[in-house]
């Protein structure tokens, strides 16, 4: 059991398909590190799969089926999928951050006190980071108008909160969180979901913080 | 009727021998409710059910993948027509790849032997839906099927915010504690 889970209602989201792309990697990366979240998870996936047994259903037209059956001769049925290869320079990474990786993607020294790699997440208002820390070494204070996810990948980092190991989960308004400080061991590496302090409008606008506007937080 | 034994069944099937037969007949049963499912979501019955049918060409050509100790067949094409649906609201986005149900649902070295058999899970979940309050099933299907926010499903349901987020805990709550019991 984590110490730090996401919360079950995050979870509903993702397993609902609800949650936008960035935190949904971070939740995705919850679940790939941690058996107790990847159990919550297959719990709700089977809520789906409950539900959607028990729709009545909406009939198809009558050539539906014929014509997926046509579609079948150009579609292989393929091997069994096997996880992304894990990539060099990158094996902390667990196989839903392996996309996002590209080969010339390197970590860049800000303020002269941690690392970053800047992740490009299509399609939604989040900043997505890795973040790598040196043992004691820590962020500088911050805060933000946003809501912000992490998920700790590497190390271990501690912070007025508590203390976070690989898998745990943090989620707040960045004004709350103290300064986070590495823990002694490997360099901390963490991912890091920090939603931008903009408020757009518009059809993808109920996209952008399902959190704020359902009252979860 | 399928059972979800004869869904499992017919899944393997297209996988060990690309079987037509078998697509067909989880065609029959699944592409009607994967329709109905969409359509919750707001999309008109043509898009829904070309989305059902995308949804059932991926069962094909994912079958192998289909693993029934870690999902049930309805609990694994959920997760496609779910990913589906994220596709459609995406669209002109990047489309979700499939890496989504591959990570949960290929095991990975031993973690995988000491989880729960899914397949039981969603036996389990099936049943205690059932044990679920009118107002408990209402909320959750709403936050599943309608993608909508608890706000939205609070003022559809003429109910107050809290109302709303305190049924969908207690249901969560409920069906975790129940599952939990079981698997100690």
């Amino acid at each position: 059991m984590s110490r730090h889970p996401a919360p079950e209602e995050l979870l509903l989201d993702y397993a609902a398909g609800a949650l936008p792309e960035s935190p949904a990697l971070a939740v995705a990366l919850h679940v790939a590190l941690d058996p107790a979240a990847r159990r919550a998870l297959d719990r709700l996936n089977a809520v789906g799969g409950a539900l959607i047994e028990g729709e009545a259903g909406a009939a198809l037209d009558d050539a539906a089926l014929e014509r997926a059956m046509a579609q079948l001769d150009q579609v292989a049925v393929e091997p069994r999928a096997v996880p992304a290869a894990r990539r060099p320079g990158f094996e902390w990474a667990p196989p839903p951050l392996i996309p996002h990786l590209r080969p010339e993607m390197g970590w860049r020294r800000i303020l002269g006190k941690f690392d970053e790699i800047r992740l490009d997440v299509p399609g939604d208002a989040y900043r997505v980071s890795l973040l790598r820390l040196e043992p004691g070494r820590g962020l500088p204070e911050h805060k933000h108008a946003g809501y912000e996810y992490t998920v700790c990948l590497q190390g271990g980092y501690t912070d007025a909160t508590g203390s976070y190991r690989v898998g745990d989960f943090a989620i707040g308004p960045g004004a709350e969180r103290h300064e986070p400080i590495a823990d002694p061991g490997e360099p901390c590496i963490a991912l890091i979901v920090v939603e931008k302090p903009i408020v757009l409008t518009g059809p993808w606008g109920r996209l952008l913080n399902p959190l704020v506007s359902r009252g979860l937080l | 009727m399928l059972s979800a034994d004869e869904a499992a069944d017919l899944i393997e099937a297209i996988a060990a021998r690309q079987d037509r037969a078998a697509f067909a007949s989880l065609f029959r049963h699944f592409a009607p409710r994967v329709k109905a499912f969409i359509m919750r979501g707001g999309s008109d019955p043509e898009a829904a059910q070309e989305v059902a049918q995308e949804a059932l060409i991926v069962v094909w050509r994912k079958a192998a993948s289909f693993d029934r100790s870690r999902a049930s067949a309805a609990t694994w094409i959920y997760t496609i027509a779910r990913n589906k649906r994220i596709d459609l609201l995406r669209r002109g986005a990047r489309p979700i790849d499939t890496e989504d149900w591959l990570v949960v649902y290929a095991p990975e070295g031993e973690e995988a032997d000491k989880s729960i058999l899914a397949g039981q899970t969603y036996t389990r979940v099936k049943e205690l839906l059932g044990g679920l309050s009118a107002d408990q099933l209402v909320v959750i299907r709403k936050a599943f099927f309608e993608d909508k926010t608890h706000t939205v499903i609070a003022k559809e349901l003429k109910l107050p915010l809290g109302t709303v987020k305190s049924r969908i805990r207690l249901a969560l709550g409920r069906l975790r504690e129940a599952l939990e019991k079981d698997e100690s």
